[in-house]
């Protein structure tokens, strides 16, 4: 949940995805779901040149399992919270781990 | 926060710990496909999903020559300075001694 | 099913007999690890002390310590029996 938590403070905001084919895709992030799908809008594909089969689309949904990376704006990220958050997440989930 | 079960300092009695140990700390990162990281931890969870922040990528490629035995390593430098990075590519994290 | 409940010696209960102890992790990619296993949990995470990395038999890397991620096919092997 800390990433879909963490996804979803980063809408509207300029993103960069890269595939696990190694195409990026940059755009603004629109939405994005329990699986780390994501849906970008007014996208443009680096080395457009390289993979022209995308040059007239406009909006992506991006399967979360094909995303190796997303390249963030660090402005938008406040890494103190984030890594609060983090501890959180990991306290409750060895919790869980111990209860079988 | 009252932590009943801590009942030890903090120490790595799961693999993940040594993971948490090193949030806020320069991470090295080992990837699928000849990629590695080195960056600051700022995010995980436990399926090694991440975000590391000022973060130089190393990728290696193999240009396998047909007629010579040997094949040459070319290796390529990226920088990020946000990068969140899909735990199924996840190999290996190594704490950095910081230096 | 009666034997397995029977059988205390499950891969996980195994591993967590050995900790401390010196261990070979071999990957699927055939990337060799060699450590001291301080901490195995249920996905076969593993944390190594002290590892050193060999790629086709040769020492590549030295970490001081290491989290190895299960799911990379990962075998653990115990050198010390």
């Amino acid at each position: 949940m800390l990433f879909f938590s963490f996804f979803k403070t980063l809408v509207d905001h300029e993103v960069t995805v890269e595939l696990k084919n190694d195409i990026s895709i940059r755009g603004t992030l629109k939405s994005v779901d329990q699986f780390l799908n994501i849906k970008l809008d007014n996208i443009n594909v680096v080395e457009e040149m390289k993979y022209p089969h995308l040059s007239s689309v406009k909006n992506v949904f991006i399967r979360g399992s094909v995303v190796r990376y997303v390249h963030l704006p660090s402005g938008a990220v406040d890494t103190a919270l984030l890594e609060d958050a983090t501890r959180r997440e990991a306290t409750q989930a060895s919790a869980r781990a111990k209860q079988g | 926060m009252a932590d009943a079960d801590n009942d030890a300092a903090p120490t790595v009695q799961e693999p993940l710990d040594l993971v948490r140990l090193s949030l806020d700390e320069i991470v090295f990162v080992k990837l699928r496909g000849d990629r590695e990281l080195k960056g600051r931890l700022h995010a995980y969870d436990s399926h090694c999903n991440l975000v590391l922040g000022d973060v130089e990528e190393t990728i290696y490629t193999y240009d396998e020559d047909e007629e010579e035995e040997q094949q040459d390593v070319r290796i390529m430098k990226k920088q990020s300075e946000m990068l969140f990075v899909r735990g199924d590519s996840v190999v290996l994290i190594s704490p950095q001694p910081s230096s | 099913m009666e034997n397995g409940a029977a059988d205390a010696k499950d891969p996980s209960g195994f591993l967590s007999e050995i900790l401390g102890a010196p261990v070979t992790v071999k990957l699927n990619s055939g990337v060799v690890y060699k450590g001291e296993l301080q901490s195995v949990d249920g996905y076969m995470n593993i944390a190594l002390e002290d590892t050193k990395e060999y790629v086709d038999g040769k020492l590549r890397r030295n970490y001081g310590d290491a989290f190895v991620r299960g799911n990379n096919g990962n075998i653990p092997i115990s050198s010390s029996l």
